[in-house]
């Protein structure tokens, strides 16, 4: 039923989201806000969808967030994580969309908790995980 | 005021090859051999086709068609790539096409080897509608439809307490239609205690949740109205039809309400297009992608408020005889997957009087879904010419 790879697929960046894999590497949460109305967006794009200013920065944001939804990856369509077995992955609504009332979600592995004991609004915080040499991913651990 | 396109086009010939897992035949040829059953349906020569809008990414193209099907002079090659919406957004494209003049006959078309040639996981990374999901998503794990879709189901779980015995209900439901069919993969009856004991494949959809990986091709003629009335079968108009687009349309993670897709934009404006509303139909013939999604579509659709799809599904309502049956044919749950051409084409069938054993008594107005690419949307609402 699996695509025949093994390898774990590789973010390809483009030259708006660099700045945000760069962040993982040294353990920061970057996300993009605009300069001109300040308000934050993710995934990174080249344009602000509220005021259209094109010039952007990267801000260090907190890592708390709570859980939107989630999924378990029971099958696990690609050899690669067959071997990593069934892992939560979640959709997780971060703090630092809150103020700004902007949808900021990151999809990642929830760790240390159950299928059964999964909620909306669960709290959790955002770790870094290093997978491969050049490559920190997100993940997500209960508060 | 009357919409200028409302009547204007009307679907004259249907065609499908057989519908299978295993074929030594290509995806070109599917698509071809229903290409010119569709054609013969309608009374009409190759030569009379001046416009196509097939599927895409993955099949022929303008070229192939003109090569093989020896078409004098194409005047229309366009694609609507939306995914699984893509050929019931098709429609509108055809009927802009044969309403505007440009052209008189418009092929819409599909073939695909999903279960024999490149798998679903493969065959979305040809997308650059996935490139978002492909960059942030895929490297942790997340990229087959399944797991896309499922946090949606999740979230509509939570908050409205939809239980997988509302999608055991549609799975059972559309496989009986399927056996009734004759050119379907699943021909065996599907129970609720079979559905809850099928494995688990991107929580909290099971196996029986998720529509087929198959092999086949489908396609239709879309003419003006005024051509149809000369031609081979009973008249089926195209009353309305719109397409919609979702927020964060490239990635459902980003989007505000994980269940809001396209359908919302566009069912309103199909409806007032058609003059008639979800209370009208007689029949529906909804994306089954995943049981779930048609469950948030006839929501989208109004037939139910948000959050009372589940129950709207249950005692027998959307199975043959009840007040709305859907996907008489089988659907893309059991019939068949070719991205809901099917679909459309068993809402002809229906109209036409031509159902056969699924036939729905004295259908005369109904309507079809494509939903696909993260939550695009679109509908058409068909009606018997009187």
């Amino acid at each position: 039923m699996s695509a025949p790879a093994f390898e774990r697929p590789k973010p390809t960046p483009s030259r708006e989201s660099q700045p945000y894999w760069d962040g993982l590497k040294e353990r920061r949460l970057l996300i993009q806000h605009c300069t001109n109305c300040g308000m934050p967006r993710h995934y990174p794009r080249p344009v602000c969808p509220h005021c259209h200013s094109m010039e952007s920065e990267f801000r260090e944001v907190a890592r708390g967030g709570a859980v939107h939804s989630w999924t378990v990856t029971d099958h696990p369509f690609n050899g690669f994580f067959k071997k990593a077995g069934p892992e939560i992955v979640a959709l997780i609504d971060l703090d630092a969309g809150g103020p700004s009332g902007a949808t900021l979600r990151v999809n990642a592995p929830l760790r240390g908790i159950a299928r059964e004991a999964m909620a909306v609004g669960l709290r959790v915080r955002l770790v870094f995980e290093p997978v491969e040499e050049g490559l920190v991913l997100p993940a997500f651990e209960p508060e | 005021m009357t919409h200028p396109l409302r009547g204007k086009a009307a679907v004259t010939g249907i065609g499908e090859t057989a519908y299978s897992r295993g074929t030594t035949k290509s995806g070109l040829a599917l698509q071809m051999e229903a290409s010119l059953a569709a054609i013969a349906d309608a009374g009409l020569k190759p030569a009379d086709i001046d416009g196509i809008v097939p599927y895409f990414p993955g099949g022929g193209i303008a070229e192939d068609f003109i090569a093989n099907l020896g078409l004098p002079d194409l005047k229309l090659s366009a694609f609507v790539p939306m995914g699984g919406a893509s050929l019931v957004a098709a429609l509108q494209m055809a009927t802009i096409a044969v309403s505007g003049g440009v052209c008189r006959h418009v092929l819409i078309s599909v073939g695909r080897t999903g279960y024999s040639g490149a798998r679903v996981s493969t065959r979305l990374q040809q997308f650059p509608q996935f490139a978002l999901a492909a960059e942030f998503e895929a490297p942790v794990g997340v990229f087959a439809p399944a797991q896309l879709y499922a946090p949606g189901a999740r979230r509509h779980m939570a908050l409205y307490g939809t239980t997988p015995r509302h999608f055991a209900e549609i799975a059972v439901t559309i496989r009986r239609h399927a056996i009734l069919n004759g050119n379907a993969v699943m021909t065996k009856e599907l129970t609720v205690e079979e559905h809850h004991a099928s494995r688990m494949i991107a929580d909290p959809f099971r196996l029986f949740d998720c529509s087929l990986e198959s092999d086949g091709g489908a396609a239709l003629v879309v003419s003006a109205t005024d051509a149809a009335r000369d031609l081979r079968q009973p008249v089926v108009q195209i009353l309305g039809m719109a397409e919609g687009h979702p927020d964060s349309p490239a990635s459902i993670a980003q989007r505000a309400d994980l269940l809001e897709f396209g359908l919302v934009r566009a069912a309103p404006r199909a409806y007032a297009m058609a003059g008639v509303g979800p209370a009208d139909m007689d029949l529906a013939q909804i994306y089954d992608c995943f049981t779930f999604t048609v469950i948030n579509q006839l929501e989208n659709l109004g037939f139910c408020k948000p959050g009372e799809a589940g129950p709207f599904v249950m005692e027998g309502r959307i199975g043959l005889g009840g007040a709305l049956p859907l996907n008489t044919h089988g659907g893309l749950l059991s019939q068949g997957h070719v991205v809901g051409l099917n679909h459309a084409i068993e809402l002809v069938r229906q109209l036409r009087g031509q159902a056969g054993r699924a036939q729905v008594a004295g259908a005369e107005v109904g309507l079809v879904t494509g939903y696909g690419d993260m939550g695009d949307g679109a509908l058409a609402i068909m009606a018997r010419a009187a």
